[in-house]
């Protein structure tokens, strides 16, 4: 029938004022209220005691003009870089491959999603301890097979890499979930066809499955990058303390330090718009590809 | 037994083997890299747990890779010693009022998003929604000054009050309570059924695997919280199991490191959530797969 | 016990009007079925009765009170669904019972006395204590009417509650909603879009389109004198042919002159030399030699054969038209046979070709034919 249908069958407007009240006080006291605030904030300067001033658009000069803060940005943008295309890149293979299973499948499916319960905090210190420059079993392994010597606490870039796997390996929990459902929802038939024409597995996993799941691939690289620039601060927190020099210094952390170690309250929450321009141009394309993957249904 | 016999039931039972004599068996172009990829991914975990048995010397012997002389007695330490008798409960009832708040002022809003007609409601979902630009690290500073004035510093209504509303939850109800058949709303309408009778008695019943689906996600993110509650409790008998964590390496790091000790705190940090990962990873799956479309 | 009266109704959804002008009086204890193509407008008429939709004009009158603006729940109808609306997670009692404490007129012993007694009239006793999900369709089609049942309603809204069930299940549930319905003699009012059904079913039947009520007649009247187009094309299967034909007056007799045959009218004043089309019955055509009454000659070719088991539907091209016409079942005929075809000319209807109605029947109806003429 082409009745309109309604879902609403219940009327009272104070009873729906009353339901939606307890989310919408939430949400207002503790996302509106102190994001409006970081703005206002941003353009004070803030003092030990308590004493502030508008100085206009004095935190943001300083962090452009500031080495550290645009080391941090540089720092956050490779690591945004490579833990992203890393984190899809072994997600999509490792997914490709649970799903080219019949046997066994869901108990791989389980060995491959369990990083998505891993607390950041346990994964920075079970790397601190076997990735130890001196006790850690990798470390040695690493060396006794590759003759790679490893040394994070000193050498920066080991240390970005490290933080960069850690932070891979944790992605790949919630990307393989996403990305198993995807491979899932192409029609068997297609594979089959491809099977039967003697195109093998890497040809079928680029020429028929990628184009099919690059909505999915779309959606993960969004959220992925939001992550990226938001999240790490426990494994750096934990590992590196943002050094050596600063290689590990990302903007949350730098965020952090400035806000609760000197307590410069509004050069922390210039910090904070400048991530909040990241997530608005992040979720401006998530928007857009909402639109143009519409079809897709 | 005939010879003919013999060959055309090994060609049964194994087809593969026909079709591709040519190339490499199947088996190790998949199940090689999916076993070595998943056994790279256990295997800190694994050594943590051998770890988290041996006592500092034999930790110090680097490929001593046996269960150590320890047996439980580094989690006793970490337990009594380290407080995460305390930490752990702290963690327990900071994630229970989280995920109990969330899920229910989101069941809520959804039965009202979803089955009541009232002005400006797209206004209303718009501005639930719109709260996922504003992620924590936006509004990090002002928040902390907020609950602090509030006098919820250092207590677990500050650690867990700023998240008990969530846009995720609200959106994935509401996609779901639209999905189910409006014969069965109109059933109800027929008969009269009042709304908290329809929540209880209809909706949350047929629920049932997404509710599990965002209680398991939002538990375990609540859980792995290390950012805020760093921040906000600085009185050690309030704090959460993962910044316990970093309580231990801090301690331990003053003299010979004990990463026995330190590795069973993380084992115990780790198990909640992946137990319930394991054991809910199907409502998990279900619930993400609707946030993707 | 109830009197449904519609007076007026118009029902609008932005753009699009669902209903458009419909008053109707449904009697007492009458088995009302509703029928028309999907998008018609017949499940937002019931839906309308039941108070889910509000009508835009027009007033729902239930026993001499205005109930326009009344809840659902105040009505006392009991409605019956395609899909059954089951809920999944209950019994199949506790599906029956729930939301009848809401209305608040029964007490629990009463419920559970009913819940026995309908359940014994449907014959689902055994099946109380399953989930929908461990039920037939067959069996969920019980429970819900059971639900419905106990409600003991003034009036029963089905809306297509057969259509779910395989084609031997729908016959067998047809004939026990006959025998239930002398049982409770409840007013009830059945929405379906298989014409089949509405015939067997209703003891008068309302052909719905485009939002309006076309007619409503008992099934027999409906069939032998539909009074519109649409009436006699959508009730009746297979379909009624309809041809363009003029109507001519030569000597004192009236024909229906197509380009191929003309058909001899019993009367004809005031149509002569106009454009009408014309309907006639596939089984109100007969291939020559197999009637005893003939007197109109067509010629035509066999298109297409449709053997239906008791009797062969034969496509036969007539000039520019497609005549169908049922005959012997044993007849063998080969796809360009030429082949003769008599028609009934007591059962010929004449429909304006602009508005549809219908001006002319050729058995007995010249009476009504003049009052339409007026």
């Amino acid at each position: 029938m082409s009745t309109i249908q309604r879902k609403e069958i219940f009327e009272s407007k104070w009873q729906a004022a009353l339901l939606v009240l307890p989310t919408l006080t939430v949400l207002a006291v503790f996302l509106y209220y102190p994001f409006v605030q970081t703005i206002d904030l941003a353009l004070q300067e803030t003092q030990l005691l308590g004493n502030a001033e508008y100085v206009g658009l004095s935190n943001f000069e300083q962090l452009l003009t500031s080495d550290r803060y645009r080391n941090s940005l540089w720092v956050t943008t490779w690591f945004a870089v490579l833990t992203v295309s890393g984190s899809l890149l072994v997600s999509t293979y490792l997914a490709f491959l649970i799903h080219e299973t019949v046997r066994g499948s869901s108990w791989y499916l389980i060995a491959a999603i369990w990083p998505y319960a891993l607390p950041m905090a346990v994964a920075g210190s079970i790397l601190n301890f076997i990735f130890h420059p001196e006790l850690g079993i990798f470390t040695n392994v690493l060396e006794v097979l590759f003759g790679v010597s490893l040394n994070w606490h000193v050498d920066g870039t080991q240390a970005f890499l490290l933080v960069s796997a850690a932070t891979i390996w944790k992605g790949i929990g919630y990307n393989v979930i996403f990305l198993v459902a995807a491979l899932g929802l192409v029609p068997e038939s297609l594979d089959e066809a491809a099977k039967l024409d003697g195109i093998g597995r890497t040809q079928r996993l680029v020429r028929i499955y990628l184009p099919l799941i690059s909505p999915t691939l779309v959606f993960l690289l969004i959220i992925n990058s939001i992550r990226s620039f938001f999240g790490g601060f426990s494994l750096v927190d934990i590992m590196t303390g943002g050094g050596p020099n600063e290689a590990t210094n990302l903007l949350i952390f730098n965020l952090y330090q400035d806000s609760f170690t000197y307590n410069q309250f509004g050069l922390g929450s210039a910090q904070s718009i400048v991530l909040f321009l990241v997530v608005s141009v992040l979720m401006y394309v998530q928007l857009k590809k909402v639109e143009k993957f519409a079809y897709y249904g | 037994m005939s010879k003919p016999t013999v060959t055309s039931d090994s060609a049964q039972s194994d087809p593969s083997t026909v079709r591709d004599f040519l190339s490499v068996p199947p088996w190790v172009t998949v199940h090689v890299p999916l076993f070595v990829l998943v056994t790279l991914s256990l295997s800190p975990i694994v050594l943590a747990v051998l770890m988290s048995t041996q006592s500092t010397v034999e930790i110090y012997q680097v490929f001593n890779l046996a269960p150590g002389s320890e047996g439980l007695s580094n989690y006793d330490t970490v337990l009594t010693e380290y407080d995460f008798l305390t930490y752990i409960p702290n963690t327990f009832v900071m994630a229970s009022i989280i995920v109990t708040g969330e899920v229910t002022f989101s069941l809520l809003a959804a039965l009202a998003l979803v089955y009541y007609d009232f002005p400006y409601k797209n206004v209303v979902f718009v501005a639930i929604l719109l709260t996922l630009m504003l992620p924590f690290p936006v509004r990090i500073v002002p928040l902390y000054n907020l609950v602090t004035d509030l006098g919820w510093g250092n207590s677990v209504l500050g650690l867990s009050g700023p998240y008990v509303a969530s846009a995720t939850s609200v959106f994935l109800l509401r996609q779901h309570f639209r999905a189910i058949p409006d014969s069965i709303l109109e059933t109800a309408k027929l008969d009269g059924v009042g709304p908290l009778k329809f929540l209880v008695y209809v909706l949350i019943p047929m629920s049932k695997g997404i509710l599990a689906g965002v209680v398991v996600i939002n538990f375990i993110s609540a859980w792995n919280k290390y950012l805020w509650p760093l921040i906000i409790v600085s009185d050690r008998q309030k704090q959460v199991v993962q910044v316990g964590i970093a309580y231990i390496q801090g301690t331990a790091d003053a003299g010979l490191t004990q990463w026995g000790i330190i590795m069973a705190g993380s084992v115990l940090a780790l198990i909640p959530p992946l137990v319930i990962l394991v054991a809910f990873h199907r409502p998990i799956i279900r619930t993400l797969g609707i946030q993707a479309n | 016990m109830t009197r449904i009266e519609l007076d007026g109704l118009v029902k609008e959804f932005d753009s699009l009007t669902a209903i458009d002008g419909v008053s109707l009086t449904i009697e007492d204890g009458e088995f009302l079925v509703l029928v028309g193509p999907s998008g018609c407008g017949k499940s937002t008429l019931m839906r309308t009765i039941a108070g889910l939709e509000t009508p835009t004009e027009g007033d729902v009158v239930l026993d001499g009170t205005a109930v326009t603006d009344w809840e659902p729940k105040d009505r006392n109808v009991a409605m019956v669904f395609q899909n059954y609306a089951l809920y999944p997670h209950m019994t199949a009692r506790r599906n029956m019972t729930f939301g009848m404490n809401s209305v608040g007129s029964f007490t629990d012993e009463e419920i559970d006395r009913r819940v026995e007694e309908t359940a014994d009239i449907l014959d689902i006793a055994d099946l109380l204590d399953r989930k929908p999900a461990e039920l037939s369709g067959g069996e969920k089609q019980r429970v819900a009417m059971g639900r419905a049942l106990l409600r003991d309603p003034d009036v029963f809204l089905l809306d297509e509650p057969l259509s779910n069930l395989d084609a031997k299940l729908r016959d067998q549930m047809r004939a026990e909603l006959q025998q239930l319905h002398k049982e409770i003699g409840t007013t009830t009012v059945y929405v379906t879009h298989d014409q089949t059904e509405a015939m067997t079913l209703g003891q008068r039947v309302a052909v719905m389109n485009d939002g309006e009520i076309q007619q409503v007649d008992s099934p027999q009247t409906l069939y032998d004198f539909p009074n519109t187009q649409f009436a006699a094309e959508f009730v009746g299967s297979p379909a009624m042919n309809v041809v363009p034909v003029l109507v001519e007056h030569a000597g004192d007799r009236w024909f229906a002159t197509h380009e191929q045959f003309r058909v001899p009218l019993p009367s004809g004043e005031g149509l002569a030399e106009r454009q009408f089309a014309m309907g006639v019955r596939p089984e109100d055509l007969h291939v020559v030699g197999e009637s005893q009454h003939e007197s109109a000659h067509i010629d035509g070719t066999v298109k297409v054969t449709e053997p239906q088991g008791d009797a062969l539907l034969v496509h036969c091209r007539v000039g520019n038209d497609t005549l169908r016409v049922l005959t012997d079942s044993r007849a063998s005929y080969e796809i360009g046979d030429s082949i003769g075809v008599n028609v009934d000319d007591r059962r010929v209807h004449l429909f304006d070709p602009d508005d549809g109605r219908t001006v002319y029947h050729s058995e007995g109806q010249q009476a009504r034919t003049e009052a339409i003429l007026e």
